[in-house]
């Protein structure tokens, strides 16, 4: 029962985690790219996380995970978003297509 | 499960293979930050797989370090794009 738990969570997150490489290396644009990486972190890692968490609920491993988690959770979007700021800020081009841009023009 | 764990580790590690691709040809700094990024994110994982499959919690503590170390990385690179200066 505990083994399928953990094969679970672990499909899970390597699904997302490709899913979220595959973003990185295909989509146009920087701030895309942004966006599928915390979609790794989020989605790909807190479940990976979690079937070592089952896979071994011992005293010594679920702190360690927790600590771990709640770092990726908290770091990964201040990051995320001073990255994207600072691109924006030295004018790193949007994508071709792209429709708005809230920060230098206001919304109709 | 030792085998679904390190079965976990060989495939992180294997998805951020490609990211070097993206780390050599980025166009911006940027792409390049996001690229390093998530390969420590994937290192992180690796490691807490295989200290289930070594059967070590140190790895697990080395896994702690790399992926606090990489976003106070990213985001002292995003502050020195922003304003030019540390």
């Amino acid at each position: 029962m505990r083994f399928w738990v953990a094969v679970i969570l672990l499909i899970t997150g390597l699904g997302f985690s490709a899913s979220g490489v595959l973003g990185i290396l295909r989509m146009p644009d920087l701030y895309t790219r942004i966006q599928c990486s915390s979609k790794t972190i989020t989605m790909g890692a807190l479940p990976a996380l979690a079937a070592v968490a089952v896979a071994e609920p011992s005293s010594v491993v679920i702190p360690r995970v927790l600590i771990i988690a709640g770092l990726l959770l908290v770091v990964n979007p201040a990051a995320s978003h001073a990255l994207a700021r600072a691109s924006h800020m030295r004018g790193v081009p949007m994508w071709r297509g792209a429709v708005r841009d809230d920060t230098t023009e206001r919304p109709r | 499960m030792s085998a679904a764990m390190l079965w976990l580790a060989v495939a992180e590690i294997a998805l951020a293979l490609p990211l070097l691709g993206r780390l050599a040809a980025g166009p911006a700094v940027g792409d390049r930050l996001v690229a390093l990024n998530t390969i420590a994110t994937q290192c992180t994982l690796a490691l807490a797989a295989f200290s289930y499959v070594a059967g070590r919690s140190f790895y697990m503590d080395v896994g702690l370090w790399l992926s606090s170390f990489s976003y106070l990385g990213t985001i002292v690179w995003a502050r020195y794009l922003e304003r030019g200066f540390l």
